[in-house]
């Protein structure tokens, strides 16, 4: 297919035959998506329904070593009587410590509450959210260990709550993924040259720090082990294996446990779980898009680009791509319809006759493997 | 000028397969004119052009006679024909919080065949921040909290705390369901504020109909609430992404189509309980359980509770987890009401079968398996003769063949059915691949990896009905979902014998064009019960008969089997440890005499039997293996004797 891209502005929609509406269309680009940002008890957000945050803004605090800490009695009315909503939406903190406790209210305690350090050398701040109350005692899950959720992305809060999470709308477009591991992160884009579809790990150097690579069709454990240490932001792959995904939670838990934290990194699959290379158009998308500031939002998988005119590349209408089994990866053009076909072990599926890549002769699918782009 | 229509289209909307069929009345009965599947992301109104266009081609006189119109265009068909849907419940979670580990497990097991999802913690092992985890997280859509209905001291000390982390959990998020079962319920006072007090006020909310890219369809599509109801001018809630509101719309079941209303193109409103209030929705679906398992089955339908949506800020009150006969079915119930929609296809299905056993005056189990989830029902009279129908059905979410939340055991129960050699972590890369594309690789090695998901989410249901398992082999036994869809008949055969290892003789039958879950949308029992009495030829695809003793012993000839009637005269030595499959054409009956060396069991205790069974797509299967089957313990022999089995019943395995 043509990877020819068009700079700002969207290319005309193509006529799709009407028999090709009967396989499965991929959208390429989504546009102002909702996003969410997870967050749990003793974390809290920073910002209120209704406000633009830009990226690097912070908009939540996360408390690393959240415990579960009995307050006693605090002052203020029990039984959830007081007003408000416990979710930072007060301006001024004067007015919000003023306010009485609820659950999800944002507590602080501790030395540093009381104006008492003599006797360490730094206060010692506990703080974060109330859980319940009971008989008038409160309980709370804080700690001593705080860190800011920087925004990844341009958009605009449509609802945020305290130890619950933030929901977001997206200022601009983003590639929708099929799987998603660690954070939401954000870092320009970088794309290497790859060697059949793939990208070796040597490539993955100190040059490339704050970058998000594109990484070809499958990416392996020890590729995110070293993107990891050479402060790479993100990868995007073409699948992403559970082992992988496993050995990359692992990873992010014992780095929370760690006292040093490190930048927020996030790992993109396209396709889904098995190896397949990155779809031509979406490469063509991503090449023409190198050098710009990405992010990689986890909830839903997306790779978010903060503007809206993007460069679409040019899709012939009778393009698809083969979506799964044994020419998985593979793309062509449709030819026509085969109706009815018996497949390996006797299967009967409905089939098309697909010109893949440069083959002479024609090759019958399943319409069920297929899949076509949607612009 | 044209008269009523005498056809509608009965639609099964599953999470991977649209399932259209056209019924109409001719001949003085209704039947089943045509019908296909397709991918759930397939127009609709293609799909059903489609089915119209065949039958123009292959009678165009009596698509004119169903239709009452002449020269009758597909495309106005498609707009005006009536349509009976039923539809998959999408899964949904649960968070399940006890006072002792021996009551969450309980009440997990309840919740689990209830068809959540379920997350679990006990007060006496869990601390309360964990608890707290699973109750706030935004893919959590109910919590149920139980006790026993006198709770011991280990369960008694927890309850106000659990309370209280509920209660404060409820305020925090308005939109979860809360179930207080058995003795927790005395923490019902805690809950008087929760909704009123310290909710975000919508004030400071973004209205979701607010923005202008709230404009661009694509934006839903991959939104907090795509799709679900609440986006359409409510206040945004936090919902998974992906994943289903916590409100599932409420549509009525509409009535069938030979009633007035839905020809008139109106519903008249399923069996829901939108203003039940908390308790006495709960008590009334007990109670109405109670009554499904004694009463006639001409009585009403169950009234289910209404899904969640209905009832925001609210808690119901449920029964302690021993409630019920068996044990836990009236919480089942409860927590069931709570999750499916009305017009759900299982609990459809469900309703059919019941039907359909006061129909045919035999029992009937169904094993149906889907990407949401699986069913296992049964329904019989409760003695020779009797008009009252005993039926129980298990929906679970486990149930898929490509489950959601998949653990290493269910990987290994794949592994463990399968004929192809995986190592864990590419067998769960394919499955979670199977799941986000159902109908990929359909062929080759992935309709073998297809069959051995199947067979393994079957074994789920099946352990988790042993209350089903201990009843005798049923008349007919009937395989339903999309998975069985494209698998040869004969494999199907073979893959409910492996399962349903019960001595007997009984009937394999195929929902092909799953119809039973639209049936079970007919709310009128009465009206049901018509219908099928005229589809259930076409309902139930025959796939043949399975004779299955027990008690042979291995090592010689356990005698000689005799197939009289029809097209099939065979004279079969039976051989222990196989399975084989005598031609016998649907439609035909044959008397199969059998005489055993020694007695086994098949139905009664004997040498001679002398039983009648009917032909289907894959014949007669006599099965003489253990009971239960009793396999080498070496992977690589394992798959060796499953791969010569299934090599038997499916010789294209090899093109």
């Amino acid at each position: 297919m043509s990877a020819k891209a068009r700079v700002h502005g969207r290319a005309a929609t193509p006529v799709t035959p009407p028999e090709l509406t009967r396989i499965p269309g991929r959208r390429i680009l989504v546009v102002s998506p909702v996003v969410q940002i997870r967050i749990g008890p003793g974390d809290r957000v920073l910002v209120s329904p209704g406000q633009k945050v830009t990226a690097g803004m912070p908009i939540a605090e996360r408390t690393v070593d959240a415990e579960f800490v009995d307050l006693g009695r605090l002052s203020g009315s029990a039984n959830g009587n007081g007003k408000g909503d416990g979710n930072g939406g007060w301006k001024d903190p004067q007015q919000e410590r003023r306010r009485p406790p609820t659950p999800g209210k944002w507590w602080v305690g501790g030395d540093d509450r009381r104006g008492k350090n003599a006797r360490r050398e730094g206060p010692r701040r506990i703080a974060g959210t109330l859980l319940y109350e009971i008989n008038g005692r409160w309980s709370a899950a804080a700690g001593e260990r705080h860190e800011k959720i920087e925004s990844p992305t341009t958009g605009v809060i449509m609802e945020a709550a305290n130890c619950i999470g933030i929901a977001m709308k997206v200022t601009g477009v983003a590639i929708p993924a099929a799987v998603a591991g660690g954070q939401p992160t954000r870092g320009y884009l970088d794309v290497p040259r790859l060697v059949d579809g793939e990208l070796r790990d040597t490539a993955l150097d100190m040059g490339r720090s704050g970058a998000i690579v594109v990484a070809g069709g499958r990416v392996s454990a020890e590729a995110l082990t070293r993107a990891r240490a050479m402060s790479i932001r993100g990868m995007v792959a073409g699948s992403l294996g559970q082992a992988e995904l496993r050995d990359l939670a692992a990873s992010e838990a014992r780095q929370r446990a760690g006292l040093h934290s490190m930048p927020p990194f996030g790992v993109l699959g396209l396709d889904g779980h098995q190896r397949r290379p990155i779809a031509s158009p979406i490469l063509a998308l991503l090449a023409a898009l190198a050098g710009r500031e990405v992010a990689i939002i986890t909830e839903p998988p997306l790779l978010v680009l903060d503007v809206v005119d993007v460069p679409l590349p040019e899709i012939p209408p009778d393009w698809v791509r083969v979506r799964s089994g044994i020419h998985a990866g593979r793309e062509g053009r449709w030819l026509s319809s085969a109706g009815l076909h018996r497949f390996r072990a006797g299967i009967h599926l409905e089939a098309a006759n697909v010109r893949l890549g440069d083959d002479l002769g024609p090759t019958i699918i399943a319409l069920s493997d297929l899949e076509r782009f949607i612009l | 000028m044209s008269r009523q229509p005498r056809a509608f289209f009965a639609l099964d909307f599953g999470a991977a397969t649209t399932s259209a069929a056209l019924v109409g009345h001719a001949g003085g009965r209704w039947r089943l004119l045509a019908h296909a599947a397709a991918p759930s992301t397939t127009d609709l109104d293609a799909l059903l052009f489609g089915i119209l266009d065949r039958v123009e081609q292959a009678d165009r006189e009596l698509l004119e006679f169903v239709s009452a119109r002449e020269r009758p265009r597909a495309a106005a068909l498609v707009t005006d024909l009536a349509r009976l849907e039923s539809r998959s419940s999408p899964p949904r979670r649960i968070a399940v919080l006890a006072g002792s580990k021996r009551q969450r497990r309980r009440l997990e097991e309840i919740a689990a065949r209830a068809g959540w999802l379920v997350v679990g913690g006990s007060a006496d092992v869990d601390d309360p921040l964990e608890l707290s985890r699973l109750v706030l997280a935004w893919d959590t859509h109910a919590v149920l909290l139980g006790a026993d209905s006198t709770p011991a001291g280990d369960e008694k000390r927890h309850l106000p705390m659990l309370g209280a982390l509920v209660a404060a959990a409820a305020r925090r998020r308005p939109e979860l369901a809360v179930v207080l079962a058995g003795g927790a319920a005395i923490q019902e006072s805690d809950f008087s504020g929760a909704g009123e007090h310290d909710r975000i006020p919508d004030a400071v909310k973004v209205s979701a109909t607010a923005g202008p890219a709230e404009e661009d369809p694509s934006a839903v599509a991959v939104g907090t609430s795509a799709g679900a109801p609440e986006a359409a001018g409510a206040t945004p809630v936090m919902t998974p992404v992906g994943a289903p509101s916590a409100a599932p719309a409420v549509e009525p079941a509409p009535e069938g189509p030979p009633s007035k209303e839905a020809a008139e193109g109106t519903t008249a409103g399923g069996p829901s309980a939108s203003a039940a209030t908390a308790t006495t929705a709960a008590v009334a679906a007990a109670a109405a359980h109670a009554s499904d398992l004694e009463a006639p089955a001409h009585a009403a339908p169950v009234e289910m509770p209404a899904p969640a949506g209905d009832r925001h800020d609210s808690v119901l009150l449920a029964p302690d987890a021993e409630s019920g006969q068996p044990a836990g079915s009236a919480l089942q119930q409860v927590l069931e009401g709570l999750r499916a929609r009305s017009d759900e296809s299982r609990l459809g299905i469900a309703r059919s079968v019941r039907s359909l056993a006061l129909l045919l005056d035999k029992s009937i189990e169904v094993l149906e398996v889907g990407v949401d989830g699986g069913l296992r029902c049964r329904a019989e009279a409760v003695g020779p003769g009797h008009r009252t129908i005993v039926s129980s059905h298990v929906a679970m979410a486990s149930g898929s063949f490509a489950p959601e939340d998949l653990s290493d055991e269910m990987i290994d129960a794949v592994s463990s059915w399968s004929t192809i050699a995986f190592d864990r972590y590419r067998l769960s890369d394919r499955l979670r691949d199977l799941r986000s594309s159902p109908w990929g690789e359909a062929d080759g090695e992935g309709a073998l990896l297809r069959l051995a998901a199947a067979k393994a989410a079957v074994q789920r249901l099946v352990a988790a009905t042993p209350e089903i398992s201990q009843r005798e082999m049923p008349d007919i036994l009937i395989a339903a979902g999309g998975v069985w869809a494209s698998t040869p008949p004969s494999v199907v055969a073979l893959a409910m014998a492996d399962l349903v290892r019960r001595p007997g003789v009984g009937r394999l039958a195929c929902d092909q064009a799953r119809l039973l879950g639209p049936m079970g949308a007919i709310a009128d029992e009465e009206e049901r019960r018509k219908m099928l009495k005229d589809l259930v030829d076409d309902v139930l695809l025959p796939l043949g008969s399975l004779v299955l003793p027990a008690g042979i012993r291995q090592g010689r000839s356990a005698g000689r089997m005799r197939v009289i009637g029809g097209t099939a005269n065979s004279d079969i030595d039976l051989q222990p440890g196989g399975i084989w499959a005598v031609e016998l054409p649907p439609g035909q009956t044959a008397t199969a005499d059998m005489d055993f060396r020694d007695a086994v069991r098949l139905g009664a205790r004997g040498r001679h039997f002398s039983v009648e069974v009917s032909g289907g797509l894959g014949g007669l299967f006599v099965d003489l293996r253990d009971i239960p089957l009793r396999l080498p313990d070496r992977a690589d022999q394992k798959r060796a004797t499953w791969e010569s089995w299934q090599r038997a019943m499916w010789s294209e395995i090899d093109e």
